[in-house]
């Protein structure tokens, strides 16, 4: 497999890469490319410029005065497992960096990559020089493969880190031609598969914001594949449960879920019923169920919708109660 | 763009020798690996990131040749397969792949000798889980990875045995 | 007598270093000057006709040095079989018609990939698509499209018929009316690749004598000569195909591929190298992979689990062209047969043409398929006669001496003693006691046993192998073989054969291998005979050296040839160590006072020398093999009843492989055999619709990584033994454990949580559906 023909441009700042982006040109963004380069090897795209974000001045995860966590958006996933700030204020990103792909690719991959990557489906990930040769709507075609009737792209957007961030009500900071804004992350998702990201041509995510979080709180990350490496997710949950002083009560549940879908998803009708409720076995069960049933799921990668569903209930179980146990933790530790 | 900027003259540090060379934008490092410098016990088994094959040592971290372009190594320090053994003298990692029978075919070799020797530079004595997390990107059809399992416990101990 | 220094002993490999240092060079790694790279155009139609094909544009592009189509070639059709009865039916480019998506089309050569693939894009192929079936069930009603004449000696009312194999002995019918119970399953594998490392790749380079020199990944170099030299139109001395290391094949790099073919007339066009490497992704959808395959079993027992009577029909789906689906239709008649005695059989397979891409033998070859069947409907019926597996599997195996009907002798059978010891190393029947209402929670264990035998060495071309060993001066010795290493250890094996027989250390072996040219003719490293027939030919190799050396040594020591002793590269008078000479001397001595003779042997080795054919793929009828390996294997399985996912927690393998020759290499074939089962049972499958694949890369279709290690744990059952200077009987190891231990997942599930799967893969989903948790 060969890369097409491109130009490569290495801004050393940030404005210097938003007016290259800017200009016009059929451009791309280069972090660290393990999302992007299969793409363009599969000739998915062919960009004639990439604008390389490796040369951008960086700098490693902060906690500022009001005890917010900032994370430069172009770390890689391997250094968020390792650093003591994440690993302190936002265990949850921790968790998921740690399920991504392979050590390898997080060695490469960074968060910001990870969060604007491409949606998938099987018949878009792969060349089309003699297989589905006519383009898809996702190609700029007139059908779906998928859903032959249909006028939609059901690609779905498979990040596992993306989630978490939700849970974590995080921000994005995004630099453009009109100068830096920030953006609550929920807001970056079109849950349009055709163009999941709603950021403009020339804006760049540059930081992630983690606000501070007020109560004891608990989370939990389930990633759920058959080979547990080197694998998209067949569901992926995210869980952050901030609680009462007992640890036993839900004071806010914050619960996303990916792989199933266009764009990440809060199961808000699920974290309503959690809130003030106990954390029982029941509850949790019950809560699982809720997440499953509200939440939409586009049957993906040969996976029907009603195993995905069954899926989706098993691992929210399964996050609310790594969430759990890490609190009875903290209890325990607090003794 | 003009056409000079497809092509740019790059420093690249491998295996301690450093090499001038022309290289195309969209070449990746696997590319230059095999094709300029004819190193090529780095392989492609995929050339999508998706089996460790094209792994190399890039400032002493693994990462896929395939998916990394050759410009953006420039000034930086590469380890391939080819600068594991020095004058001949195997590795411990080499020596125990071969002791313990975790070569057949030899595809993934490359790519596991040096995942594993970064593994045990963070990590000298690690877990079973410890090593599926550093080689889960390392496909290998032969072995059913019992005897890859058994070579990095033991390359642990021949290491530890030599300090 | 003596000890044995090298055969039995945990030999490191001869060509590990190579491959530790990433010395080892494989035909991807071959870089000639002036070497083009050549792409390959394929079809976008799973049936049409060819109207036209316009290269015009094509040939205009910079870089491009030579365009071919069928126009180009001799029209010379191939096959993987070619008999009279199964024609070759496959052109290596598409003439008329193209019968799959991806089938080859037209091919080029140019000094880069990039303007190779844009000429590709430029060649105008204009088509006439016709109606097109995938389903080989769908494809045998009369109706369904013609992809080929049906088989003019299947006189049955079915299209699409590319062979039928019939066979059976007794009264099945009788059979039935006699037995106390008669059960009748369907059960059905789906399609799974080799998953081989290396990608298939082929340099080759025609030179200005008329030579055609090829390098090429695969399984022997000797058909892959014929097979070029035919279709070329070129004399088999004209066309040399070389050695380079092999990335792994698993049966699916024997045949001629078509790349192959265009590699090296495109070479001969241009008068320059060219290299074409598949892509990973035209591995997946367009090349070979192993047999998806349909098995009814119907099959009558006493009530003490004696079997009566059964009747077997398969269906397999051969793809586009016949591939080895004539072949594998024959072969699951022979892994029916093998173990259990079977007083009443019929059987009947079919291959049937689809237009799907063709199908190749993979590990096993149809033994998966078919032990899958057989030994989950065997646990079926033990059930509902209150027999334990274990029992009704003692009363139907065959033992030592036993003939089969087609009149092979299985010899030294261990069978039995498979059984009974892994019973024991596992604690087989305490586990599968325990009832499923005492397993409760989230998490089931339970433990499954299942059956296999596989046969070493048929006849097949070139039916033999022949094998020099050449003394140095120095006493060292040269092994020519035209074996192959592929990654099982072909070559180490041979070595230590050889410094068995001549007491040499193995480092003074030096092998030469898999050169049509200068290596003498091999059967090839796919059929299971490399150890037992290139083994025993590498034996007699020696042996004729060693003759020789005795010969010299007894005339100059004076001595009775009776009294010679080999050790470490001398020849010594047994009780009179002093009175000895080196090998060194003794070459010396040959040439001096035997008119020159430099010490070379020469040994050949063919399976079933008095048979004149391979048995019939029609009828079964004529010997197979005369060396069949047994294996027990029990899979402990862990059902996550929530998720549905299970895990293989513990493989043991009770092997009869005769004498392991080397027992590392031998555990390596276990454990990779094991892993290919559980990649099979659990998370391999190739997703195709409307014979376009869905899931072309390792990300979406999943091999098994480090992550889903089965504990693999091996008894072995010793049935031969080596002696210097004696023929053997070892049998094969490479294949056999693909199958038994799938049957053994799939009754272990059963064993865990009740649910009976009828279809590979043992997904999440068909699990959770068992349990009633999905609909």
């Amino acid at each position: 497999m060969y890369l097409p023909k491109f130009t490569l441009e290495s801004p050393r700042s940030i404005e210097e890469a938003v007016s290259l982006l800017g200009s016009g040109e059929q451009t791309k963004l280069l972090s660290g490319g393990t999302d992007l380069f299969p793409r363009m090897k599969y000739k998915l795209c062919s960009p004639g410029v990439l604008i390389s974000l490796k040369g951008l001045p960086s700098f490693p995860p902060q906690i500022d005065e009001e005890r917010k966590l900032i994370i430069d958006a172009n770390i890689s996933l391997t250094a968020i497992t390792l650093s003591p700030e994440i690993l302190e204020k936002a265990p949850l990103l921790a968790l998921a960096a740690q399920k991504v792909a392979t050590r390898e690719i997080r060695n490469m991959g960074t968060l910001g990559g990870n969060i604007c990557q491409e949606t998938r489906c099987l018949y878009l990930n792969q060349t089309h020089t003699f297989q589905f040769t006519e383009p898809c709507l996702k190609r700029g075609g007139k059908e779906c493969y998928f859903a032959p009737k249909g006028k939609k792209c059901w690609a779905t957007f498979m990040s596992d880190i993306a989630p978490t961030l939700f849970c974590l009500n995080a921000s994005v900071i995004v630099a453009g031609l009109d100068g830096e804004q920030q953006i609550k992350i929920e807001e970056i998702y079109t849950n349009d598969s055709l163009k999941p990201l709603s950021l403009k041509p020339d804006q760049i995510i540059t930081k992630i914001i983690v606000p501070k979080t007020q109560s004891p709180s608990g989370n939990g990350f389930a990633k759920f594949t058959v080979r547990k490496t080197i694998e998209f997710a067949i569901v992926n949950v995210g869980v952050f449960l901030e609680t009462e002083k007992d640890l036993k009560t839900c004071k806010k549940a914050r619960i996303a879920v990916g792989a199933v879908s266009e764009g990440p998803q809060r199961a808000l009708e699920a974290e309503d019923w959690l809130a003030g409720k106990s954390l029982s076995k029941e509850n949790i069960n019950k809560v699982s169920q809720k997440a499953a049933s509200s939440l939409k799921i586009i049957p993906h990668h040969g996976y029907s919708k009603k195993y995905l569903t069954e899926c989706l209930k098993i691992q929210s179980k399964q996050a609310l109660n790594d969430a759990v146990e890490g609190l009875a933790d903290q209890s325990n530790r607090g003794r | 763009m003009t056409t000079t900027q497809r092509k740019k003259i790059i420093g690249l540090t491998v295996n301690e020798e450093t090499y001038e060379l022309a290289v195309e934008c969209q070449e990746t490092l696997l590319d230059v690996l095999r094709n300029n410098l004819g190193l090529t016990g780095t392989k492609e088994g995929c050339g999508t990131g998706e089996c460790g094959s094209c792994t190399v040592l890039l400032e002493g971290e693994p990462i896929l040749a395939c998916l990394m372009l050759a410009v953006e190594c420039e000034n930086k320090k590469i380890e391939t397969i080819e600068g594991q053994s020095i004058n001949g003298d195997l590795t411990p990692v080499q020596e125990a792949f071969l002791e313990k029978g975790a070569v057949q075919c030899g595809f993934c070799t490359p790519g596991m000798v040096l995942a594993s020797t970064d593994l045990l530079k963070r990590n000298p004595d690690p877990s079973k889980e410890d090593i599926m997390e550093s080689l889960g990107g390392h496909l290998c059809r032969c072995t059913g990875y019992n005897k890859i399992m058994e070579f990095v416990h033991h390359a642990a101990k021949l290491n530890r045995d030599n300090t | 007598m003596s000890e044995l220094d090298y055969v039995g002993k945990r030999i490191l490999r001869k060509d590990g270093p190579d491959k530790v240092t990433g010395k080892a060079i494989y035909t991807v790694d071959i870089q000639l000057k002036g070497q083009l790279v050549g792409r390959i155009l394929r079809s976008p139609h799973a049936h049409a006709r060819i109207l036209d094909i316009d290269i015009s544009l094509a040939l205009e592009v910079p870089g491009v040095k030579a365009v071919i189509t069928g126009k180009d070639t001799l029209g010379i059709k191939h096959g993987f079989v070619e008999t009279p009865r199964y024609p070759a039916d496959q052109y290596p480019l598409a003439m008329d018609k193209v019968r799959f998506i991806g089938e080859e089309v037209a091919a080029v050569a140019a000094t880069d990939v990039y303007a190779a693939d844009k000429a590709l894009s430029l060649i105008k192929v204009t088509y006439e698509s016709l109606p097109a079936v995938f389903d080989p069930e769908e494809a045998m009603i009369p109706g369904a499209p013609e992809i080929h004449p049906s088989h003019p000696k299947v006189k049955e009312d079915l299209v699409n018929i590319g062979g039928k194999t019939a066979s059976g002995w007794g009264d099945v019918e009788a059979g039935f009316q006699e037995a106390d119970y008669v059960r009748e399953d369907r059960f059905e594998s789906h399609l799974r690749t080799h998953g081989f490392l290396e990608p298939h790749a082929t340099v080759a380079s025609f030179e200005a004598d008329g030579k055609l020199n090829v390098w090429t990944s695969s399984q022997g170099p000797f058909i892959k000569r014929a097979k070029l030299a035919k279709t070329l139109g070129l004399p088999q001395s004209s066309v040399r195909v070389k050695k380079a290391y092999v990335g792994g094949a698993f049966g699916g790099k024997i045949d001629l591929y078509t790349h192959e073919f265009c590699a090296a007339l495109l070479s001969m066009k241009t008068s320059r190298p060219v290299e074409i490497i598949a892509t990973r992704e035209e591995i997946f959808t367009a090349y070979r992979h192993g047999q998806p395959m349909i098995v009814t079993v119907k099959t009558g027992v006493k009530k003490d689990g004696t079997i009566v009577a059964q009747e077997f029909k398969t269906i397999n789906n051969s793809g586009g062209y016949r591939g080895s689906g004539v072949v594998v239709i024959f072969l699951v008649w022979g892994f029916a047969m093998a173990p259990y005695r079977i007083p009443n059989m019929k059987y009947k397979g079919y291959s049937v043409y689809t237009n799907n891409p063709i199908r190749s033998p993979q590990r096993g070859h149809g033994a998966p398929q078919m032990r899958f069947a057989v030994e989950s409907q065997l646990d079926m019926i033990a059930a509902e006669l209150g027999i334990s597996p274990i029992d009704i599997r003692l009363k139907n195996a065959r033992v030592s001496g036993e003939m089969l009907p087609n009149g092979d002798n299985v010899h030294n059978c261990g069978l039995k003693d498979c059984v009974l010891d892994i019973a024991k190393h596992t604690d087989f029947t305490a586990k599968f006691g325990i009832s499923r209402t005492e397993k409760q929670g989230r998490y089931r264990k339970g433990i499954g046993i299942g059956v296999s035998a596989y046969f070493g060495g048929s006849l097949i071309y070139p039916n033999s192998s022949s094998v020099i060993v050449k003394m140095n001066d120095d006493g060292s010795v040269s092994l020519l073989t035209g074996s192959l290493d592929i990654g099982q250890g072909s070559e180490t094996i041979l070595c230590q054969i050889v410094a068995e027989e001549l007491k040499i250390p193995i480092e003074e072996v030096q092998v030469f291998a898999a050169d049509t040219e200068t290596t003498p003719v091999d059967i090839g490293v796919w059929i299971s005979g490399n150890a037992y027939v290139t083994g025993n030919a590498a034996r007699e190799a020696a042996g004729d050296v060693r003759r020789k050396l005795m010969t010299i040594a007894a005339e100059e020591l004076n001595a009775d040839i009776e009294n010679l002793i080999f050790q470490n590269k001398r020849v010594y008078i047994s009780g009179q160590p002093e009175r000895s000479l080196s090998y060194e001397e003794l070459v010396a001595l040959s040439i001096q006072k035997h008119r020159g003779d430099s010490v070379i042997g020469n040994g050949h080795w063919r399976t079933m020398r008095d048979e004149p054919f391979h048995p019939s793929l029609a009828t079964t009828k004529g010997r197979w093999t005369e060396n069949y390996a047994f294996d027990a294997q029990t899979a402990e399985v862990e059902v996550d009843t929530e998720t549905g996912n299970v895990r293989l927690l513990k493989a043991v393998t009770a092997h009869d492989c005769g004498f392991p020759i080397n027992p590392l290499q031998v555990e390596g074939q276990i454990d990779g055999q094991v892993s290919m089962a559980l990649g099979h049972a659990f998370m391999e499958e190739i997703m195709m619709e409307k014979g376009r694949t869905l899931n072309p890369s390792w990300l979406d279709y999943r091999m098994p990584s480090i992550c889903n290690i089965a504990d693999s744990e091996h008894i072995d059952v010793i049935t031969e033994r080596y002696q210097v200077g004696k023929p053997y009987r070892t049998k094969e190891v490479g294949e056999g454990y693909v199958s038994a231990i799938l049957a053994a997942i799939a009754n272990a599930i059963y064993n865990a949580v009740g649910v009976r799967l009828f279809s590979t893969p043992f997904t999440p989903e068909k699990i959770l559906k068992g349990l009633e948790k999905i609909k």
